[in-house]
């Protein structure tokens, strides 16, 4: 406790040197105490029959006025979701702990936060050093039996909070850095959707009024669904967005000349103009775009030949080839593997679409053994490839495990469900499903539990979810 | 001299040239056929007056029928009420039926008399399919409506198509009514 305190010290110090310029949502992290007690908080993991429960009360103030306490309650609320939408630990939601008063860590309510079924307590000090600087000492403290008031986790984040989406990304930084000290986890709190939608209902240009005619712009979202932004302005369609290895771009398909072609768009810099490296025209008609892992490459689905097959060119346009040329049948959604070498796509050269793979030197061809129709298959880094099944009741989605052979249904054949996009972690699957009435996304766990609604206007489709950035 | 000579002529071929709202050598039709009932009249015809003389190709600068009503009106206007008309399809079925092989005898018709006709033949789904199948299948419809219409004279560099899938839907209901409308080919001039 002494040696904490000391720590604690110092880093106030350095604190009042540092904060001036912080940037936007940026966290800077420190160590509060070099012996928080991992050893015991991992045995106490192991000993209990479910994931332990956690609660995370408001977080006690000082400094900033009511603006700031408004703030402080945003990262608590966040902070809570991300933990909860990783199930590393079964959080005690936050309207069951309101009415136990805020302390902190030494003066707990022990009792009452024992009676609500806490195994532990994430507490928070949030110090307001300016109206948009806050430091937030995080710590983790037991409340039971021979853990309690023992500290499991203390950290010191410094987070800028200049604009309205400053205290979320504060909190999903916290969220991401609690996972991979306490779980060696990638949590996924930073990473964004990218998505399809009519919401804003603009008429394409030209169309007669005989016709709906509604366009779709590509958005933007937090991977919870908070900070929507449209990212396309173009009045046309904008559809299947697929995010770049490294994140820094998006490659979509749009109808702006009145024919679908590949556009690839640097998200750094977005008054750049767009790239055309699949060389559509009005013959030439490209969709479906997907990068290779290194992100040197795009394959995707063009009708060149005559009909749509898979095709591959290098992200500057050259070296365009086909990897498929199957005269009688349509191919289509490729997906790359892990490793590059090979991709996954749909055929209906039997008949009905089903999902092969096949090497990315075009060989070694090989249908999966799964029955039903398929379409969309994305394969995660985890070595395994989600994807739309039809089934009796409509379209869910499944996956196809190669590290355990067969496939498994997640969703509940609830409404139409299709599109899968992968978490980078592989633990969350996005995907559009008319459960509620429109086209909405919805993420679901891999392992088929919880989903939760991401999307509430308009109709939403095409999710990609943005890949860890490569260091 | 010779610029004396030349200068009717000149005058003759800009007063051609520039008649376009106009058609340049009008020919009235010969009057009994005005008076017979539309449509009844010609199987009836035994004896007609010889026919006019051949107008001279060179001073022909385009021909369109008299009441043409296109000719006022600009490529969205005439989408918005075209003579071209619709296919639809079956579920998941990119086969032309006898309705929709009607209907595209129909619509090369219209394009054989409007030469200057360039179209877009749009592929469109209902919303049961999956999206990225339905792309593929939009352009199969599509190509095989531009395959259809070649077989009946249209110039293959006046037909193009585009697959919208079940993007771009005509009816927004989620019914058979609304999808039975949304499974087709729609022809969209695209410049005239």
């Amino acid at each position: 406790m002494m040696k904490a305190r000391i720590a604690l010290t110092i880093f106030l110090g350095a604190l009042a040197l540092t904060t001036a310029s912080r940037p936007d949502g940026v966290v800077h992290a420190a160590r509060l105490a070099a012996d928080t007690q991992q050893d015991e908080f991992a045995l106490a993991l192991s000993n209990v029959s479910t994931h332990p429960h956690i609660g995370l009360p408001n977080f006690v103030l000082s400094g900033g006025g009511a603006d700031q306490g408004t703030a402080a309650t945003t990262i608590a609320d966040v902070l809570w979701g991300d933990i909860n939408f990783e199930r590393e630990y079964d959080m005690i939601p936050r309207a069951r702990s309101a009415s136990i008063p805020v302390a902190p860590p030494a003066a707990l309510p022990f009792d009452q936060w024992s009676d609500l079924g806490a195994d532990f307590v994430l507490t928070g000090a949030a110090r307001f050093t300016s109206a948009t600087a806050v430091t937030i000492e995080l710590r983790l403290i037991g409340i039971k039996g021979a853990a309690r008031g023992k500290e499991y986790f203390a950290m010191q984040y410094d987070c800028g909070l200049q604009t309205a989406r400053g205290s979320r990304d504060c909190a999903h930084a916290i969220a991401d850095d609690f996972h991979k000290q306490k779980r060696n986890l990638d949590g996924v709190a930073r990473t964004k959707l990218a998505f399809s939608s009519n919401r804003d209902a603009l008429r394409v240009t030209g169309r007669p009024t005989s016709t709906a005619g509604q366009g779709k712009e590509i958005y933007l979202s937090d991977y919870d669904g908070a900070n929507q932004l449209r990212f396309t302005v173009n009045r046309s369609l904008n559809i299947n967005p697929s995010w770049s290895p490294s994140g820094s771009a998006l490659a979509y398909t749009s109808y702006t000349t009145g024919f679908p072609d590949i556009y690839v768009a640097n998200l750094a810099e977005p008054g750049r103009a767009l790239a055309r490296p699949a060389h559509g025209n009005e013959e030439v008609q490209n969709q479906l775009p997907a990068w290779s892992p290194d992100g040197s490459k795009l394959a995707f689905m063009s009708n060149r030949s005559g009909n749509n097959d898979i095709w591959i060119v290098n992200r500057d346009g050259t070296d365009l080839h086909n990897l498929t040329n199957t005269p009688s049948a349509n191919d289509g959604a490729p997906t790359w593997s892990p490793d590059g070498g090979k991709l996954a796509f749909t055929s209906d050269r039997t008949g009905s679409n089903q999902l092969y793979v096949v090497t990315a030197a075009g060989t070694g061809l090989q249908r999966l053994p799964i029955n039903q129709k398929i379409d969309r298959p994305t394969w995660s880094r985890l070595n395994f490839i989600a994807f739309t099944i039809e089934t009796s009741s409509g379209h869910d989605i499944a996956i196809y495990d190669f590290n355990n052979p067969g496939v498994k249904i997640l969703t509940d054949g609830v409404g139409s469900n299709e599109s899968p996009a992968i978490a980078p972690n592989g633990r969350h699957i996005a995907f559009v499903t008319t459960r509620w009435g429109r086209k909405q996304l919805a993420i679901i766990d891999r392992t088929g539990q919880n989903i939760q609604k991401i999307t509430e206007v308009g109709d939403n489709e095409h999710p990609t979810w943005q890949p860890f950035a490569t260091k | 001299m010779k610029r004396l000579v030349l200068i009717p002529f000149l005058a003759l071929f800009v007063a051609a040239a520039c008649g376009g709202k106009k058609p340049p050598v009008p020919v009235a039709p010969p009057p009994f056929l005005n008076a017979s009932a539309p449509g009844g009249g010609s199987d009836t015809v035994t004896s007609r007056p010889p026919d006019p003389p051949p107008v001279p190709r060179d001073s022909v600068v385009a021909s369109r029928p008299l009441s043409d009503p296109y000719s006022g009106k600009d490529v969205k206007d005439i989408n918005d009420n075209s003579p071209l008309k619709a296919i639809y399809f079956l579920y998941d079925s990119d086969q032309l039926d006898d309705t929709a092989k009607k209907v595209l005898a129909s619509n090369a018709d219209v394009l054989k008399q409007y030469a200057t006709w360039v179209v877009t033949v749009e592929g469109h789904c209902d919303e049961r399919g999956t999206a990225e199948y339905n792309l593929a299948l939009g352009d199969r419809r599509a190509l095989a409506v531009r395959n259809y219409m070649l077989t009946l004279g249209v110039g293959a560099e006046r037909l193009r198509t585009v697959s919208y899938g079940k993007e771009f839907p005509f009816d927004p209901g989620h019914d058979e009514t609304a999808w039975s409308h949304n499974r087709r080919a729609h022809f969209m001039l695209t410049s005239k």
